[in-house]
Formats: structure tokens, C-alpha cells, sequence
């Protein structure tokens, strides 16, 4: 199971940072987004994989470690306020630059590097 | 109350953000402005309090919830954070003051955002947990994201496009990092993790280096080291002169976690000496590289940008030679690099805007309608930058001369000397374009404001007070190094004796786990 | 001459102490400055620096006085004066400094002030070029000099000037001693323009001739010629101390020599001669016999008199006639008698004619040099290249004085046709300072024993590092060598003045090169190559600097992989189900086509809402409920985000990628997935030490709530929650400026040209989202009350109100939402994080730290019974935080389609 779940963890981010290295403002978001996910899943591994164990007292026996629950939630928040703001930005850097390309209009013009 | 003090560098300026948002729109101008001033001006006082209280040599701990280390999240105060803290309001106030004359209303809630910066900061150099230390970085990235691009403009949002993504994947690696070190130690309270770290069989500790080599990568993205600086001198010179000027704190951010790290968490572990090596080639080619960009520069921002690099890769190349002396050094010099670039930032733009068309580049251009006053501000800060005498970068920079010793020298010696004469070529360049090459005919816009001139007076009179109060000061400094030296200290004060003895033997026998 | 008050009173002090220092003793004051550098203020006064003191502060008055004429009146007087005393107590401080740092840092503010006064008419070209040139220079020499003081300090132990002159025996002993001598004398040679760094003293002289007489030929430029006299007890006395200062003192001293002879330029034929003379006393410190070194102090204020005495008068004809062209120049002597005066006896000390101390002085060299054995068999050739030296100095300063008073003017035909010139000598305020200068260079010639014989005998014995010699000097020494050789001399000069023609039709045969051209021309090369570097590095293609860091942090987590023993740990792995297996393999397909898909937007993000619904799933089957709350939620909000903002970018963008760079790309993807799935592994197989124990075990009786989760989120590390719900107001206060005053692309229709419907409010989504809304509200109620004990929260109860929320803008429109609904996002957003600061700040008043909660059973009339705490008055704030927040940032985006705009002036 372990080998399983690092496994999917390994293409969210392989998946991601090939995203995160193309040229356009999009799916270098989608890129954040899926290496988010990733993140996320290991950050939460850490306190190992657990079935059936809530951290919550009364409803299981041998509860989980509920710290990386918590730091997940606010791993989880804080990505979803950087995302909003990244996609944002990248429509002003639409509108200001006159094209979605990461580079603006200078990159548009070098075609493909 | 005072043991509450230590909180109050992150709660008074979150207090003065929330105030200064409700009343938008609903007080002129002027008086957010007076609002904000006097807030970091008060931000100042309570950080000297900190500094009077740390200088005393004892490391103060703030439970937050009241709930004990290592459950809950602690603040530290030892003298780093403390000069840290008082720097950063230092700086704070040139920078905001001169905002105040008009560059705060070119886009929304500037000076609110400000204050969150200030409070993101603040958080971070005053944090003993390493996840709360993540959050503290994601406020102030917000806040200098925001700041960056405020005005807008094509330069600034494009410049602020490649700062966001490359720091967001930066956030990224963080939490790869942090992951790996909870997992590996089961604790977020940096002392603790000293301790625990210093206690691992050999096997975990590789996972240790693992993620604890991840975490200096991402700090040294912050601190803007080789190969992950490229996008400093963009963003620098995109962004609003104040703004900028600030930003000259956020590099020693990264220095700072960097420091913490190794003088902390890592202390003596495997995971230190390759975080060494790391820091000691890249920043001497850091070093290099920016004496090279400095060179090349051809808009005085853009210069600027690349003087911050050096004081980069100084600095970082002295925090990998942990010695006490080194580190003595490097905190003297820091203050003074921090504040004379941001004062250059501000001086830039008062230059620019006298000089109509021509702007900031280096080329010749009309004569600047208050050529002797932006002159004379300009001379004193070249010579500071450049390490001249006598302002404090000259004693700065031979206190880490005299600081590397043995074959160290044969590489950091001539680098920083030949990075401080590239300084002096450029200044001097651009100082001889901008106040004696220029054509006749007056631009008789952009007069400097008495709020903008006290900002800049105010940064700059770091550079002879840093001077003639140099024998405090060091011996400051070196009582911060010795301190960082003894990371049982620490860990006992926060943790109990048994604790830190369990480090303490650690540390004797370096690389031997029991 | 206000500004002369400061100099006198400083001479007079000087005289005070002048008695004592004669008579042998050393003046010191020390004040601690720097412990920990080894920086004192200390200063220090013997002989050298008596000397040195004396001629700064008495020609600098002399100057002073001069320069209060010289300027005209609608120049800088002010600045200029500045200036020059910022030069001045530099200068001092050099000389008395008893501290080899101090000694630096004056060093380096000579450099400083140097480069304005030459720069101070900075609007000529020339003036800029030769300012930059002497600051790079000097202040790279300084860089030298500086790594040099901190190796002899080393070598030393300690930087006091005093201990590092004892311990002369240890420096030479030491290993470092060649490099230290190296340094100091790159130093001392660029300041003194010894060759090969001497070509930026000429191009100094497009400095106001005041300044060119005080810095570059009296003062400044024997800063160098002090330093190597000061350390010569530490460092001189062996071969290579006096071969390097031999050799380079020699070939200065033939090559200004040479040059000043064919110079057409007034001031520069004095620089060239400067060169010269610094030289000379170079080449005698390096002779270093006690007698030797003697001259070279007695030279020093021999050169000061009357170089100074000469660029005085330079600067008045210069003033007067408008031109410092030799060839022009002409026939003076009728016409500026005292200016004559004063440059015939200041000219004639410069080429060594008796009775005046230039003579002295140079028989004393004449005569060392027949002495001495440096270059082993070869000294003979000493002797006789001084003695060219010496020839050649006779006949550029008899030229010099020939060209000048006796000469017809050379002009051209149009400068004919102009009635000549008609100049007089100037008011005596220019005259004065000159004609006293040269006056005293006769009068030491005459009396040198009791004008000039008990300073230089002080100054020799401080340079000697003993008082041993009894110095004599006077006018005739007999029938001997040297004065055979200076007759030769002056001779050789009177020949060689008949033949200039003709040694000038020689010099022309080879290209004269302009120094300060080449220098630029140098520097700019320098440049464009750091250009070239600076842009190959910088290429402003932000996936490049993205492939950097991955690389590195490929790199160094690889590093700790590396020295793992074996991957799987001990604890081993769990056993697999087929629901995991559908998960895993469900998780991989979306993520993986999401990534290839990203060319075609709405399928990407469909794919992406897969892969979060996955690890919402993932997070519920691992027992973690908060989570996959939290995470389906976000997950709900981030896709109307995206989707909203996919609006306004393009659908489709065009292929613009290389084979190469996708290969590129993939690879490092790969490696780091493959890298952080062999983390994870690692991590997942291994024990974990860790503090939860703690938090299962405290939670209701310390923090009062059997949700471990909320409970470690509102309590234990409350702060944490602080910080994020205050990135997310950050977010909405950042967004906000970020969509002020934007300017969008607004599509008409969709990727295949279909125009977007008319219909703009749906109408079955209205109904919905208005029968949803309450249902949506009581959830987050529902959720936020037991969020302490089950799984929930303020943060999930925020998303949902925000997203039932955005559902009415969606459906109705944002005018007929804000009409119902006129609240200002942002201040809920800032209220909620004043209610959580406030629950924070509560806790002072009870003494506690920052954000400590409490809670209680509290009774209530008619209700009972009810548990209270506080950290639900924090998770109020959160709630209230994220609801403004994601409102804030929606709404805008949202309205940003339609006509409004966001603006300042909220409601």
C-alpha cells in the first residue's frame, strides 16, 4: 500500500512539474494545482496511513497522528489563496502583457526555447 | 505585560492592517498615512524594548495558547531575531515615509498590505516552529506579491508573474521539506528538532539531509542565491521604489532561515557540512556573478538589484563558514548592506523622476533640477555600498576579511575586493552620467518632498552611526554569534537540562549518532 | 579665508609638538574604537609624519589662500573649499594614523575626495574620464593594499602601528612576506603612479590647478612614497623589498622623465615630471642605506616646495593667458615678471641647479647610487641611468622655462591675425603663495642645515626604524663624482634642449597612446563582456529558472537519498485492497491526462477536479474526515475560479514547443517524481517518533473539544490558523488590486466562434441557487457548531456560505445580488480576522499568552447547561475571514465581466 501511495504521488508531481515548465500562464497553474496535491498527500503521509482511526476521541480506538491533519488544512487553505491569486494575476497578466505566454509578449516572439 | 511583548511585533502591525482596511475610504488620505507612519514608528519602539531585552544574553520564549514546547507553537527571542526585528522596523519606516508621498495611492490598500508584510516578517524571525515558520513565509510573500505589483504596469505585473510562480513552487518544495523532516523527527519545534535530530540512528538522519538540503534550496530561493537568483534584478527594478527598497530585507529572510537552520536545527548533524558546501560555492558565485551583473547594468535599479546580490552571496558564502567571528561579521555588515540598498532604491527614484525622459538608465539626460542635494544623498550611499570608507561597509567588509581564515581566503578574498571595485567602477559611472554628463535645460518636475528626504536622511544615517557606534555594535554582534554557537543553551532553556545534554553529547562527537 | 582659520590653528598645534618630535620622541594618542577589528583610533607623531604634517598643512594653506582667487566668482567656491579640507584631514589622518586599518580607511577618502576635486568640472569630458580613471586606480590599489594590511597585521599580531614596526623580523620571517610586499606595493605604486600604473596622474589634470598642485604633486601622490618610508622597517631591508622599489623607481624615473621632456601641455609636462620625481624617491628607499633613505625624506619636501611652487604658477599663466599649450605659450618674461620670478627659481630647483635643494638633493642620490649593490654586478648601470634621469629632468625643466619666458610663441596663421597677447601678472593674492614656495626652495638650498637638516633627520631616523644617523648636508662637498655627474647632467640637458626637434621627430615614430582612452575603451570592453555574460544568464524566460530549481531541489534531496542504506525501512508495508488499487490507478490516469491535456483548457481542469475528488477520497479512506471536507470544498471554489478565469484567456493557444524541450521537460519531471515517491516510500516504511500522544491525550481535557483536528487548529496551534486565515484576506486584499483598473480581453463567443447566449441569468439556476441558498447556510451552521467535536469547522462552514453565496451572482447577476446583499467583502474578511486577534488578545487580560483559549460548562437561565469556548470565538473569526475573503476574490473576478468595475469606493 505504501509503495502504491508514494507511487501516486510521484506522477501528482511529475504530472505537475511537467505542467509547471510549459510556457503558457495556464497550465502552469494546473501545474501548481496537481503539485499542490501532491504536497499535500506527502505532507499527510507523514503521520503514516492509517484506516479507520479519526483523530477524534471516542469514535476510534487507536486514533492517527491528527498533526498532519491539521497542517494539511492549512497547507490546503493557504495553497487555495495563492492559487486564486495566481489565476488572477495571470488574467492582468493577460490583459497588461497581450498574451498568456509566462514570458509576456518577449516570450511570444522568441517561439519556442 | 511585557512578557507580551514578544508578541507584539506580530500583532501591531496586523492591528494597524485591520484598522487602516476598515477605515479606507472612509479617512483622507493624510491621515492613513499619519496612521501608518506612527504604527511602524511605535513598531520600532517595541522592537528596541526586544533588543534591550535580548542583548541582556538570555534566549526568551512566548507559548502561544499557553500550551508548552514542543506542543504548541513557541516564539523565540534571542539577540538574532531581536536585530533582525529592529532592522526590518528600521528599514520599515524610510520605506513608508517615503511612500507617503504619493506612491501609496497608485493602487489599493498599500498601506494595509505594508503593515501585513511587516507582520509576515516579523513572524518569521521570531518563530520557533518550523511550520508556523512556512506560514510566516506565505504572509509575507502574499504581502510583497501584492506590494510588487502595485500600480500595476507591464513591467512590474510581468516581473511579478515569474516572482509568484517560482516562489509558489518554492511554497511547494516547503512543504515537500517539512514533510520529510516531521516524518523523519515527529516534531515541529525547532529546538526540539535539534534535539531529536541529534539523536537519530544514521539511517534517518539521511532522511534529515534529505529534507533538510530541500529546505535550504527553498531558502536559498528566497535569499535569491546561484542558480535561483535570476529573477531578483527583474522583480527589484520593477517594483515600486519603496516597495523595492523594503525588499532589500526579504533576501536576509532566506538568510536568516538559512542561518537559523544551521546554527539550530542542523547544528552538528550530517546535513551541516553539505549545506556548507552548498552555501560556500554558491554564494561566492553569487558573488561574482552579481559583481559582473553590476557591471553590466544599464539602468541604476537594475544596479541596485545586483548590489543586493552581492550582499547575497557575502553573506551567505560568510554563514558557511561557521565561525563565531564569521558570523560576528556577517551581522554587522547586514544591517548596514540592508539599509543602503534600500536607500539607493529610494534615492533611484527620486533621480529618475528629476531626470524626465532619461530616467534611471545611464545615459545622459537633462540636468537634474536638485542636482547638489540628490548628488550628495547619491555620493554617501555609493560610498557605503561600495565599502569605502568612511561609512560602515568598509569596517563591515574587513571584519569578514578578517574573519575567513586559511585556505577560505584564497577564494572569498579577491572576490569580495574585486565585487567592491566593480561597485565603484559602476557607481562611479553612473554617478559622473547622472551629475556632471548632463545637458543644459532644468526638468523642474518631481521636487523632492520633505517626507521622501526624511525617508532616505533616515536610511542613510545608518551608514555613520553603524560607524561611530562600531565598538557596540560588534561586540553585539559577536555576543549574537557566540550566542548561535551554543544551540544546548537553547534547547535546555526551552526544554529542560536532560534534553539539551542529550544534544550537548551530540554535538561533541559530530557525525556519531548513539 | 575663514576657511584658512582651521589649517593655521592646526599647524600651530603641530608646532607645539614639533620640539619633542625633533628631538626624537614619538606623540601618540590612543582611543579604542573597534576591539574586535583591531581598529583604534590612534594616532601618532614622529618624524615621518611631522614632515608629512607639515608640508600638507603648510602648502595646504598656501593653497587655500590661492585657490580664494584662482576660482572665479560665479563657481562653487563652497564645495570646492569642502573638498579640500575633506582632502586635507584625510591626508592627515594618513600620515598620523597610528593603526594600520585607520591608516587604510584615510587611505581610501583620499582616493574619495581626489576623484571629486578632478571631477569638479565634471561637465567636461575629459574631466569625468580622468576623475573615473584615478578612482579605479588608486581604490584598486587601496583593495590591494587593504588584503596586504590584513596579511601584516597577521603576520604581526596586531594592526598597531607601533608593535607592526617592532616586528619587522617576524613579517619577513613569515610565509606570507612576498604577498605582503606584493600588496602594500601594488598599493603604494597606483597612489604614488609609479610605472605601470602611472598613466592616470597625467589625465588628473583636468582638475582646477590648485588641486593638481596640492593632491598631485605635493601631497596625495606621496602618499604612497609615506607608506613605503612608514613600513619600511617592517618590511624593508632585504633583496626583494629593495629590488622591486629599485627597478620600478629607476624605470618611473627615466620613463616621466622622458616624457615630461616631449609633453606640449604646461600641466602635463609638470605631471610627467611628477612621475618622475616619485620615482626618484622610490628608487632611493630602495637603495635603503641610511644616507639614502635620508635624501629620499629630504627629497620629498624638496619636490613639495617646488613642484607646488611651479603648478602655482602654472595655474596663473593658465588663468591669465587662457591656454597651457608650450607651443602658444611664449615671451612672457616682459610681460608677467614675478610670475617669471617665481617659476625660473621653482624650475631650476626642479632640475637640480645649485644652490638650490633640488641640488642637494640630487647629489645625495648621485652619490648613493655610485654606492650602492642592489642588482649585484649589474649596479654599475645605476649610476648611469640616474645620471640620464638627471639629464633629461635638466632639459625638460629648461625647456620648460625657455618655452615659456624667452621663446617666441609658435602660432598658427589665424592666430597671427589676432593682435597678441596681452597678459600681466596677476593680483598678488595668486602670487604670493607661489613666490614664497619658491623663495624657500632657494633658502633650504642655502641654509639646509638650519632650515631643513633637524625634520628630515627626524623623519629619516622614524623611516630607518633607529635614531642612529647624524645628518649633514650642505652646498659643497668638494671636488667628487657627483658633482662631476651633475655638471655632465646639466650639460646633457643644455644639448639635449637644442635637440628637442629632434628627439621629438623620434618619439613621433612610435604612436602615442592616449591613457585615459585605452583605459575607457578597456573598461567599456569589460563591460559589454559582463553584458554578454549578464544576458546569457538572465535570459528572462521564466522556464528556464523554473527548470533550475528543480534541478536543484532534484539535486539535493537526491544527495540524502543517496546515503540512505536501504529504501524500504523497517516497519514495512501494508497490505493492498482493490478499492485502493482503482483509486491509485483512477488518480494516475487524471493526473497524467490532465497534464498532456493541457492544450485543450476545459479538459485539463476537468481532469484536475478528478484528481481532487481523488484526494478527497484518499483523505476520507485514511481517516482523515476534516480533510476531505476541507479539500472537497476548496475543490469546488478553485473550479468556478479557474473556469471564471479561463473566460479571459485564450481557449486554445498555438504549439510552440520543440521535440527537445518536451524531452527536457519530462525527464525532470520524471526524476523529480520519482524522487519525492522515493521520499515518501522512505518516510512511510520507517517508525515515526512523534508528539501525537500528546495532542490525543490533551484534547478535551486542555483544549475542551474530541475533535483532535480543530481542536490542534483553534488551540494547540492556533496560531498557525491566524497566520492562515490572514494569507487568505491578504489573498482577497491582493486580488483586489490586482483587478483595479484592469483592462480585458473580452471574448465574444467561444473557441469555435459560437457567440456566448443573450440568455445571461439562466433561469433554472436561479431557482436552484435560491432554493439552496438556506439549505446551504444551515449546513454551514450545522458544521461550524460541532466542528470542536466531529469533523468540521469554521473554515468548511466558510466555503460553504461563500459558495452558496456565489451561486446567487452566478444566477441573479451581480447588481441584483448586491442590491439584497450590500456588505462589503472585505471588511467581513477583516472583521473576522479582528474577532480571531481580538479572541487572541482577550487572553492578556487574564494574563495568559496570545490566543490561549478557555472554556467552560457555563449555566444558563431556562437553557442549562452549555459548554463554551473560546477557540469557537476564534473559529468565528475564521469563518468570517473565509467568507469575506473568497467572496472578495469571486465577486471581483465575476464582476470584472460585466461593466463594473472594482473600485476603492466600497460601500
Amino acid at each position: 500500500m505504501e509503495a502504491l501511495f508514494s507511487l501516486v504521488v510521484g506522477v501528482l508531481t511529475a504530472s505537475g512539474v511537467y505542467l509547471l515548465l510549459r510556457a503558457r500562464t495556464f497550465p502552469v497553474i494546473i501545474g501548481l494545482s496537481l503539485l499542490s496535491y501532491a504536497v499535500n498527500l506527502f505532507l499527510f503521509s507523514s503521520g503514516g496511513l492509517r484506516t479507520n482511526a479519526a483523530p477524534v476521541i471516542g469514535a476510534s480506538l487507536a486514533p492517527t497522528d491528527p498533526l498532519p491533519h491539521a497542517l494539511v488544512l492549512t497547507a490546503i487553505v493557504i495553497g487555495f489563496a495563492m492559487t486564486a491569486f495566481v489565476v488572477i494575476l495571470a488574467v492582468r497578466a493577460r490583459s497588461e502583457l497581450g498574451s498568456d505566454h509566462v514570458d509576456g509578449q518577449h516570450g511570444e516572439e522568441e517561439g519556442p526555447r | 505585560m511585557s512578557q507580551h511583548l514578544i508578541a507584539l511585533p506580530i500583532v501591531l502591525p496586523m492591528l494597524a492592517a485591520l484598522v487602516l482596511v476598515l477605515l479606507a475610504g472612509r479617512i483622507p488620505d493624510r491621515h492613513q498615512r499619519l496612521l501608518s507612519v506612527a504604527f511602524t514608528a511605535l513598531l520600532v519602539l517595541v522592537n528596541l524594548a526586544l533588543l534591550s531585552r535580548a542583548s541582556g544574553g538570555e534566549v526568551a520564549f512566548y507559548a502561544l495558547g499557553n500550551w508548552q514546547a514542543p506542543f504548541g507553537i513557541v516564539l523565540m527571542l534571542d539577540r538574532l531575531s531581536a536585530l533582525m526585528l529592529t532592522l526590518t522596523s528600521v528599514l520599515a519606516v524610510g520605506c513608508v515615509l517615503f511612500a507617503c508621498a504619493g506612491d501609496d495611492t497608485r493602487g489599493s490598500y498599500f498601506h494595509a498590505l505594508f503593515q501585513l508584510q511587516l507582520m509576515g516578517l516579523d513572524g518569521a524571525f521570531l518563530t520557533g516552529d518550523i511550520f508556523n515558520l512556512f506560514v510566516f513565509f506565505e504572509i509575507l510573500l502574499l504581502a510583497s506579491y501584492a506590494l510588487l505589483m502595485h500600480g500595476g504596469g507591464k513591467a512590474r505585473i510581468g516581473a511579478g508573474l515569474h516572482y509568484v510562480v517560482l516562489n509558489m513552487t518554492g511554497s511547494a518544495l516547503f512543504l515537500v521539506a517539512l514533510g520529510v523532516l516531521y516524518g523523519a523527527t515527529g516534531t515541529l519545534n525547532m529546538a526540539d528538532m535539534a534535539r531529536r535530530v541529534a539523536s537519530l540512528s544514521s539511517d534517518q538522519t539521511a532522511l534529515v539531509t534529505a529534507g533538510g538540503l530541500l529546505l535550504i534550496v527553498v531558502f536559498s530561493l528566497k535569499a535569491a542565491l546561484l542558480p535561483l537568483y535570476f529573477w531578483l534584478p527583474h522583480a527589484y527594478a520593477a517594483a515600486p521604489a519603496p516597495v523595492a527598497a523594503l525588499f532589500a530585507i526579504m533576501t536576509k529572510v532566506g538568510l536568516y532561515a538559512i542561518l537559523r537552520m544551521q546554527t539550530l536545527v542542523f547544528a552538528g548533524s550530517p546535513a551541516a557540512p553539505a549545506i556548507d558546501t552548498w552555501l560556500w560555492w554558491s554564494g561566492l558565485a553569487t558573488l561574482a556573478l552579481a559583481a559582473v551583473g553590476v557591471l553590466a547594468a544599464r539602468d541604476l535599479r537594475t544596479l541596485i538589484a545586483y548590489l543586493v546580490l552581492i550582499s547575497v552571496g557575502t553573506l551567505l558564502a560568510g554563514t558557511a563558514l561557521q565561525s563565531p567571528a564569521a558570523n560576528a561579521a556577517l551581522l554587522y555588515y547586514l544591517p548596514h548592506t540592508t539599509l543602503i540598498c534600500g536607500a539607493l532604491f529610494l534615492i533611484a527614484e527620486l533621480i529618475g523622476r528629476q531626470r524626465g525622459k532619461a530616467g534611471t538608465h545611464l545615459v545622459r539626460g537633462r540636468r537634474l533640477y536638485q542636482r547638489f542635494l540628490l548628488g550628495g544623498l547619491f555620493l554617501v550611499a555609493a560610498i557605503a555600498v561600495a565599502g569605502l570608507p568612511p561609512m560602515a561597509g568598509a569596517l563591515g567588509k574587513l571584519m569578514l576579511l578578517q574573519a575567513v581564515e586559511g585556505s577560505a581566503r584564497l577564494w572569498f578574498w579577491p572576490l569580495l575586493l574585486l565585487a567592491g571595485l566593480c561597485t565603484l567602477v559602476a557607481l562611479s559611472r553612473a554617478g559622473s552620467v547622472f551629475f556632471w554628463a548632463s545637458y543644459r535645460g532644468e526638468v523642474a518636475t518631481g521636487r523632492v518632498s520633505r517626507t521622501q528626504l526624511s525617508g532616505v536622511l533616515w536610511l542613510l544615517a545608518s551608514a555613520p552611526l553603524l560607524v561611530l557606534f562600531g565598538g557596540p555594535m560588534s561586540a553585539f554582534t559577536l555576543a549574537t554569534a557566540q550566542q548561535l554557537a551554543q544551540p544546548q543553551a537553547v534547547i535546555a532553556e526551552l526544554l529542560g537540562d536532560a534534553a539539551a545534554a542529550q544534544a550537548s553529547q551530540f554535538h561533541e562527537i559530530p557525525g556519531e549518532a548513539p | 579665508m575663514a576657511t584658512l582659520v582651521a589649517p593655521l590653528l592646526a599647524l600651530a598645534l603641530l608646532l607645539i609638538q614639533a620640539p619633542a618630535v625633533l628631538a626624537g620622541d614619538v606623540v601618540t594618542l590612543q582611543l579604542a574604537w573597534m576591539p574586535l577589528l583591531g581598529l583604534d583610533l590612534a594616532l601618532r607623531l614622529d618624524g615621518l609624519a611631522l614632515l608629512f604634517a607639515l608640508l600638507i598643512l603648510g602648502i595646504g594653506t598656501l593653497i587655500l589662500y590661492y585657490s580664494g582667487d584662482y576660482l572665479s566668482a560665479d563657481e562653487d567656491d563652497g564645495r570646492f573649499l569642502a573638498y579640500m579640507m575633506l582632502f586635507m584631514a584625510s591626508m592627515l589622518g594618513i600620515v598620523v594614523a597610528d593603526n594600520l586599518l585607520l591608516l587604510w580607511l584615510f587611505w581610501e577618502l583620499t582616493s574619495i575626495a581626489s576623484f571629486l576635486l578632478i571631477g569638479f568640472w565634471g561637465s567636461h569630458s575629459d574631466a569625468r574620464r580622468g576623475a573615473r580613471m584615478a578612482l579605479t586606480v588608486t581604490s584598486a590599489g587601496g583593495l590591494a593594499l587593504l588584503a596586504g594590511f590584513l596579511l601584516l597585521g597577521q603576520a604581526a599580531g596586531s594592526f598597531a602601528l607601533g608593535e607592526v614596526l617592532a616586528a619587522g623580523d617576524a613579517i619577513r620571517a613569515s610565509d606570507h612576506y612576498p604577498l605582503i610586499v606584493a600588496l602594500v606595493l601594488v598599493g603604494a605604486f597606483t597612489k604614488s603612479a609609479q610605472f605601470p600604473f602611472h598613466f592616470w596622474l597625467p589625465h588628473a589634470m583636468a582638475a582646477p590647478t590648485p588641486v593638481s598642485a596640492y593632491l598631485h604633486s605635493a601631497t596625495m601622490v606621496k602618499a604612497g612614497v609615506f607608506l613605503m618610508a612608514r613600513l619600511n622597517p617592517a618590511l624593508g631591508d632585504t633583496a626583494l623589498w629593495s629590488l622591486c622599489l629599485t627597478l620600478t623607481g629607476l624605470t618611473t624615473l627615466l620613463y616621466g622623465a622622458w616624457f615630461a621632456l616631449l609633453e606640449r601641455d604646461l600641466k602635463g609636462l609638470l605631471a610627467f615630471s611628477t612621475v618622475s620625481h616619485l620615482g626618484l624617491i622610490t628608487l632611493l628607499l630602495g637603495l635603503g642605506s641610511p644616507l639614502a633613505l635620508a635624501a629620499a625624506t629630504f627629497h620629498i619636501l624638496n619636490h613639495a616646495t617646488f613642484k607646488a611652487a611651479l603648478f602655482l604658477g602654472a595655474g596663473i599663466i593658465d588663468h591669465e593667458t587662457g591656454t597651457r599649450d608650450l607651443d602658444r605659450l611664449g615671451a612672457l618674461w616682459s610681460m608677467m615678471p614675478l610670475t617669471g620670478t617665481l617659476t625660473l627659481l621653482a624650475g631650476a630647483a626642479m632640475a637640480g641647479l645649485p644652490p638650490f635643494n633640488g641640488f642637494l638633493s640630487k647629489e645625495m642620490l648621485l652619490g648613493e647610487s655610485l654606492e650602492t649593490d642592489v642588482l649585484g654586478t649589474l649596479s654599475v648601470i645605476i649610476p648611469l641611468l640616474v645620471l640620464l634621469g638627471a639629464t633629461l629632468s635638466v632639459a625638460y625643466s629648461l625647456r620648460l622655462m625657455w618655452r615659456l619666458f624667452f621663446a617666441a610663441p609658435r602660432r598658427s596663421r589665424e592666430q597671427k591675425a589676432l593682435p597678441p597677447m596681452a597678459v600681466h601678472d596677476p593680483a598678488p593674492g595668486l602670487l604670493a603663495p607661489g613666490l614664497s614656495l619658491a623663495a624657500l626652495s632657494l633658502l633650504v638650498g642655502l641654509f639646509p642645515m638650519a632650515l631643513a637638516a633637524p625634520l628630515v633627520q627626524a623623519a629619516s631616523w622614524a623611516v630607518q626604524g633607529e635614531a642612529t644617523l647624524e645628518l649633514h648636508l650642505t652646498l659643497w662637498h668638494g671636488l667628487n663624482w657627483p658633482l662631476a655627474m651633475s655638471l655632465l647632467a646639466i650639460a646633457g640637458g643644455v644639448v639635449a634642449l637644442r635637440q628637442h626637434r629632434r628627439l621629438a621627430q623620434i618619439a613621433a615614430l612610435f604612436s602615442p597612446r592616449d591613457a585615459s582612452r585605452s583605459f575607457e575603451a578597456a573598461v567599456l570592453r569589460v563591460i559589454k563582456a559582463s553584458l554578454w555574460l549578464t544576458q546569457r544568464l538572465e535570459t528572462g524566460s521564466l522556464q528556464r529558472y523554473q527548470a533550475l530549481l528543480i534541478l536543484c531541489a532534484l539535486a539535493m534531496a537526491g544527495i540524502g537519498l543517496v546515503k540512505l542504506d536501504t529504501l524500504t525501512g523497517a516497519a514495512g508495508m501494508q497490505s493492498l485492497d482493490a478499492m485502493l488499487v482503482l483509486g491509485a490507478a483512477l488518480t494516475v490516469f487524471a493526473a497524467i491526462s490532465s497534464a498532456l491535456s493541457h492544450r485543450w483548457r476545459l479538459v485539463s481542469i476537468l481532469m484536475l477536479s478528478v484528481v481532487g475528488l481523488m484526494v478527497s477520497l484518499a483523505f476520507v479512506r485514511f481517516s482523515a474526515p476534516d480533510l476531505a471536507l476541507t479539500q472537497l470544498s476548496v475543490e469546488v471554489v478553485t473550479m468556478i475560479l479557474m473556469i471564471l478565469a479561463l473566460f479571459f484567456l485564450p481557449q486554445r493557444p498555438p504549439l510552440l514547443v520543440s521535440g527537445r524541450r518536451i524531452l527536457r521537460d519530462l525527464v525532470l519531471a520524471t526524476a523529480l517524481g520519482l524522487v519525492t515517491a522515493m521520499l515518501n516510500y522512505a518516510l512511510l516504511t520507517r517508525e515515526r517518533p512523534a508528539i501525537a500522544d500528546y495532542f490525543l491525550r490533551e484534547s478535551v481535557p486542555g483544549g475542551g473539544g474530541a475533535n483532535v483536528v480543530n481542536v490542534i487548529l483553534v488551540d494547540f496551534r492556533g496560531f498557525d490558523t491566524f497566520g492562515e486565515i490572514t494569507v487568505l484576506t491578504l489573498a482577497g486584499l491582493a486580488t483586489f488590486g490586482l483587478l483595479h483598473g484592469l483592462k480585458l480581453f473580452m471574448p465574444a463567443g467561444n473557441v469555435e466562434g459560437i457567440r456566448w447566449s443573450p440568455q445571461r441569468y439562466p433561469l433554472i439556476l436561479a431557482v436552484i441557487s435560491q432554493l439552496l441558498l438556506p439549505l446551504a447556510l444551515l449546513v454551514s451552521v450545522n458544521i461550524f457548531l460541532r466542528g470542536h467535536n466531529q469533523p468540521g469547522g469554521g473554515f468548511v462552514a466558510g466555503l460553504i456560505t461563500a459558495t452558496a453565496l456565489i451561486l446567487q451572482y452566478m444566477a441573479r447577476g451581480h447588481a441584483w445580488t448586491r442590491t439584497r446583499l450590500p456588505i462589503s467583502y472585505p471588511i467581513v474578511a477583516v472583521s473576522g480576522l479582528a474577532v480571531a486577534l481580538a479572541t487572541g488578545l482577550g487572553s492578556w487580560l487574564f494574563g495568559y499568552p496570545f490566543l490561549t483559549s478557555a472554556f467552560g460548562h457555563f449555566h444558563l437561565p431556562l437553557i442549562g447547561d452549555i459548554e463554551l469556548a473560546t477557540a469557537m470565538l476564534f473559529d468565528l473569526g475564521v469563518f468570517l475571514a473565509v467568507v469575506g475573503a473568497t467572496l472578495m476574490i469571486l465577486v471581483n473576478l465575476g464582476r470584472v465581466t460585466t461593466i463594473h468595475r472594482p473600485s476603492l469606493e466600497e460601500p
